[in-house]
């Protein structure tokens, strides 16, 4: 009988009740901003005036998404963003880690000046320094490129790619490199053949974090890309934005469109995502 | 060998980046036979104007087929100086699109294309004083906005007010408005730039209009805001308009304050044009006139201003391309009108005139009959927009929180008198 | 002849790695450090942002900087964003871990409900929350009959709790996340010992889960502090820093300094004067942080 009823008690302690139910409710606060996106989108001009903004849309019209589909000029913006996102991290990958082994090797005093030298970079509001950025960008015709948007990408998210990548790096046993070296392998093939395969949960945090930075990114964009065969999307909802602020039916519409890729991506990735932050950010 | 393998990875890597950049830039406008030409635009647009560009995109595309126009359009409030300080590093596009006040601004830089004569030629007279410097066009004027206070005819009639002409006559229609719980001023001024805008609206009717060089006084230090009652009385308007809107000015915004105002809530709405567009997308029956704001001595004129101008390169390497594209511009009527009617907004050529219903017309045509007219950009080349009349309306707002004294808010405004004009 | 040949290799390795860092570390220094030597060059400069004259001024923009009561301001803003943000943002996301990590249902559902804010970008945040403290909570009060003041962005006293609530919908599942790994690496054996030794539920908490978290509260409080100082996105697409000046950030008034208002050297001395406030700060809370993690 005694241990029957600490058993039950166990099960439903009213203390995870209360949690459960607090957590719910909660959830459901943070999704109302994200159900109001959803509902805007379905609504049309005269309902977003004259109706109550809790109310649902009359009917399920999709023409704020043909419409922002339009605007966007989506399939070429959208295509862009990708091309950039998806290049860019790449490069990210390959560059930080390579950049943050190396760093955390070599005990030379410059490699140490190094480590400062990246982590400053997290800190500098390249927001504030728009002209320079441009003006440089400009000189080294970097400006209205892809290879120079990607530039800006790769150089802007190094710091904190190498920051990372720098604080995982202890959980790289030593004793595998010496004895990959002993078996005469170069620092290039140590890494690419030893450290490497050890990164994999650590790279899939980089790429996730990097990959919704640069697909969010606006201000880099519309610096560097006027032309519309150039132009990525969230530059194209800016001026959306602008442009529609009497009838943001369509800008939410478009709100939903962008931002759609990047959740799935991280639904699909969210088990490595975890992992990753568990050993690459929490060991630092 | 196994250094070259890396290096042949990065090569690798290295070429589908550029492999990806040579695509873009290979897929911009090919040359076959005749000689084509693509002209960059930077159009910085108030929210009428976006879409106006597939417009005109359409009838170049009519008449100079050979020419391709590739747009940048960006929110003239905030992004238009932006780019151009941007583009003034590294070279213009062909063809700019603002307002009249920027050729203030960026004529003296030396770096905008004289206009030729013959397509200034086809637009109004009016349409060239304040984008002339020193005898030289550098804009093309091509439409016109008013501003004043839009009223609801329909609620004026029903009690009996009549269009007031001095301050009295205003008090006594907003002492009735509260009487009767009506909201007298529809406003947003969550907008900063909406309280920008009418106070250079006050300014214009009484300061500009008794003293049209304040700005230039202002700034040879002959007066100043601590000093001028006309400038203080100008700032004081907006806190009776604050005084006598929604509560909730600061939070709402301008399309859910026009919908109030066409559904009977509030009065009177001291705007411009753009207003009209949201007014009859609402309700294409509202009925509305227009006023100026009544001045202290009661002589306060209509607001006019030139919107959409027109700036070219003056280094641009295409200057025929440009020139067809003002003749299009300033040639095709059925394009004007076309874009008339859907800004809404009043002709600067010879000749055209929108055919929209603007219920405003008939008080814009009294007033021009009575020559009580007056072109804002007189004051705005005095008092520049960016840096000076907008820094001014954050004061002002803050001071209608308050969260500075009217003192401060004037020494503010003092402070600022190096930026007060972009020379 | 063996200590040559030890050296000899240490030198070879010493290139390689040296090479590995390179093509990083040019590209670094290109896209983001050339500008800001060039930002530091403009501050001591009176130049518009446009003409060819940069005409050369000394220190003049940092001690006029001491006078600027409007930048002056723009720090209070941010520094108060800052330490909410922080606080809130610090709490708020540990106290969501432990919950997540006392084993209730639906983890993985919540977890992915709190974090998804964060993908979205800073501008459609901003744009987001103005609707809803503009229209859209308003008409609940509507619904439910309420007086509440929803209209928190419209008042200079309550723009700065709007913008910590629309900061903090972001980014909270954030470093939830972080912490709620933190805990999952926390030793379970821990707790069973200090269970035995009667150490209560909230005295668990204090001697062994705050000090074992130590690594991720560095990360998120220089995490939270270093982003909440360069605020700026989420208030382009909101208040505009507004109303009046009530919500201008550093980077904001920088921004409008020197782009709108044509000042381009004396901003460019207020990004300075921010990076190396920055620097200062992440530099102290690492030291005193990394400190507190020794001793732990």
């Amino acid at each position: 009988m005694e241990k029957k009823k600490v058993k039950i008690k166990q099960r439903i302690k009213p203390g995870k009740i209360v949690l459960q139910i607090f957590m719910t409710v909660l959830a459901l606060l943070f999704l109302t901003p994200i159900f109001i996106i959803i509902n805007y989108s379905f609504k049309t001009k005269k309902e977003l005036y004259l109706n109550s903004p809790l109310s649902l849309p009359e009917s399920l019209n999709f023409d704020n998404y043909v419409k922002a589909f339009d605007k966007l000029d989506l399939v070429t913006t959208f295509g862009n963003t990708l091309l950039y996102t998806v290049i860019s991290v790449f490069l990210l990958a390959v560059l930080c880690g390579v950049t943050a082994w190396a760093i955390a090797r070599c005990k030379r005093k410059f490699f140490k000046f190094c480590y400062v030298y990246f982590i400053v970079g997290i800190l500098i509001p390249y927001q504030a320094l728009f002209l320079p950025i441009y003006i440089i960008g400009f000189n080294l015709h970097l400006t209205n490129t892809r290879y120079g948007i990607i530039f800006m990408y790769v150089a802007t998210g190094i710091s904190f790619g190498v920051f990372l990548m720098n604080s995982f790096m202890s959980t790289v046993p030593l004793e595998l490199e010496e004895a990959a070296r002993i078996d005469g392998c170069s620092v290039y093939r140590t890494y690419f053949s030893v450290v490497l395969p050890l990164l994999r949960p650590a790279m899939a945090t980089l790429v996730i974090m990097q990959a919704f930075q640069i697909w969010n990114d606006y201000l880099l964009a519309s610096l560097y890309v006027s032309k519309n065969d150039l132009k990525t999307l969230t530059v194209s909802i800016q001026s959306l934005f602008s442009a529609q602020s009497n009838d943001y039916t369509t800008a939410m519409a478009a709100i939903v469109i962008s931002v759609l890729p990047i959740v799935i991506l991280f639904l699909a990735l969210q088990k490595y995502f975890i992992k990753g932050m568990t050993v690459g950010a929490v060991k630092g | 060998m196994k250094k070259k393998r890396v290096l042949s990875l990065l090569l690798a890597t290295v070429m589908i980046a550029s492999l990806a950049a040579g695509c873009g830039s290979g897929g911009g406008g090919s040359e076959n036979g005749e000689e084509q030409v693509t002209l960059t635009i930077l159009a910085g647009q108030s929210t009428t104007d976006a879409g106006i560009e597939d417009m005109i995109d359409e009838a170049m595309a009519e008449k100079y087929p050979e020419v391709t126009l590739e747009w940048e359009c960006v929110d003239w409030g905030n992004d238009f100086q932006p780019k151009m300080q941007q583009y003034m590093q590294s070279g213009l596009p062909d063809i700019m699109i603002g307002k009249a006040q920027d050729v203030a601004t960026y004529a003296p830089q030396g770096i905008l294309g004289e206009i030729d004569g013959q397509y200034l030629d086809r637009g109004l007279d009016a349409a060239r004083e304040n984008v002339t410097i020193d005898g030289k066009t550098y804009g093309l004027v091509y439409n016109a906005m008013y501003q004043g206070v839009y009223y609801n005819r329909t609620m004026f009639e029903e009690n009996g007010w009549e269009v007031p002409e001095t301050q009295e006559d205003l008090q006594a229609i907003i002492d009735d408005c509260k009487e009767k719980g009506i909201v007298p001023f529809a406003s947003h001024m969550i907008d900063t730039w909406a309280i920008g805008n009418v106070t250079m609206q006050f300014m214009m009717n009484d300061v500009f209009n008794k003293d049209p060089e304040w700005g230039d006084k202002f700034r040879a230090g002959e007066t100043s805001f601590s000093d001028s009652k006309e400038a203080q009385t100008a700032y004081q308007y907006n806190k009776l308009i604050y005084d006598n809107t929604y509560p909730d000015t600061f939070s709402l915004e301008e399309t859910a304050c026009d919908a109030k105002m066409v559904q009977g809530e509030a009065a009177m709405k001291v705007s411009g044009s753009w207003s009209i567009q949201s007014f009859l997308d609402i309700d294409e029956n509202f009925d509305f006139g227009i006023f100026p704001f009544p001045n202290q001595t009661g002589d306060s004129k209509l607001i006019f201003e030139p919107n959409i101008t027109i700036m070219t390169s003056a280094e641009t390497e295409h200057q025929d391309a440009v020139n067809k594209f003002l003749d299009v511009l300033t040639s095709d009527k059925d394009l004007a009108v076309e874009i008339l009617d859907y800004t809404k907004t009043a002709s600067m050529l010879k000749d055209v005139t929108p055919t929209f219903d603007n219920p405003s017309q008939s008080d814009i045509d009294k007033y021009a009959a009575e020559g009580r007219i007056v072109d804002v950009t007189l004051g705005n080349n005095q008092l520049i927009w960016g840096g000076f009349q907008e820094e001014n309306a954050k004061d002002i707002a803050a001071w209608l929180q308050g969260d500075e004294t009217f003192e401060q808010c004037l020494e503010a405004s003092d402070g600022r008198v190096d930026a007060s004009s972009a020379q | 002849m063996k200590g040559n040949k030890i050296s000899a290799l240490e030198k070879k390795m010493s290139r390689q790695y040296f090479i590995l860092v390179l093509p990083g570390f040019i590209i670094f220094t290109i896209g983001l450090i050339l500008p800001l030597i060039l930002a530091i060059r403009y501050s001591f400069t009176t130049w518009d942002g446009m003409s060819p004259e940069k005409p050369f001024v000394g220190f003049q923009n940092y001690i006029d900087l001491w006078k600027d009561s409007d930048f002056r301001n723009a720090w209070w803003f941010t520094i108060r964003f800052t330490i909410w943000n922080t606080i809130i943002q610090n709490i708020g996301a540990l106290l969501l871990a432990v919950i997540l990590d006392a084993g209730i249902r639906a983890k993985k559902i919540y977890r992915a409900v709190f974090f998804i804010p964060c993908l979205i970008s800073a501008l459609v945040v901003g744009f987001v929350w103005m609707k809803m403290f503009s229209n859209v909570l308003p008409a609940l009060n509507d619904l439910l009959g309420t007086e509440f003041n929803f209209l928190l962005f419209g008042q200079k006293e309550t723009v700065l709790a709007g913008l910590l609530i629309a900061n903090n919908w972001q980014w909270i599942g954030y470093w939830m996340l972080i912490y709620l790994a933190g805990l999952q690496s926390v030793p379970g054996d821990l707790y069973e010992a200090a269970k035995v030794d009667g150490a209560g539920a909230i005295k668990r908490f204090f001697k062994i889960t705050i000090p074992m978290l130590a690594p991720a509260i560095t990360i998120c409080v220089v995490g939270i502090t270093t982003g909440s100082l360069k605020v700026y996105d989420l208030l382009v697409s909101s208040t505009r820093g507004g109303p009046g000046r009530a919500s201008t950030s550093v980077i904001y008034q920088t921004y409008t300094t020197a782009i709108n208002g044509r000042q381009y050297g004396y901003g460019s001395a207020m990004s300075v004067t921010l990076v190396v406030v920055l620097l200062l700060v992440a530099l102290i809370q690492v030291k005193g942080l990394k400190k507190k993690e020794v001793q732990a």
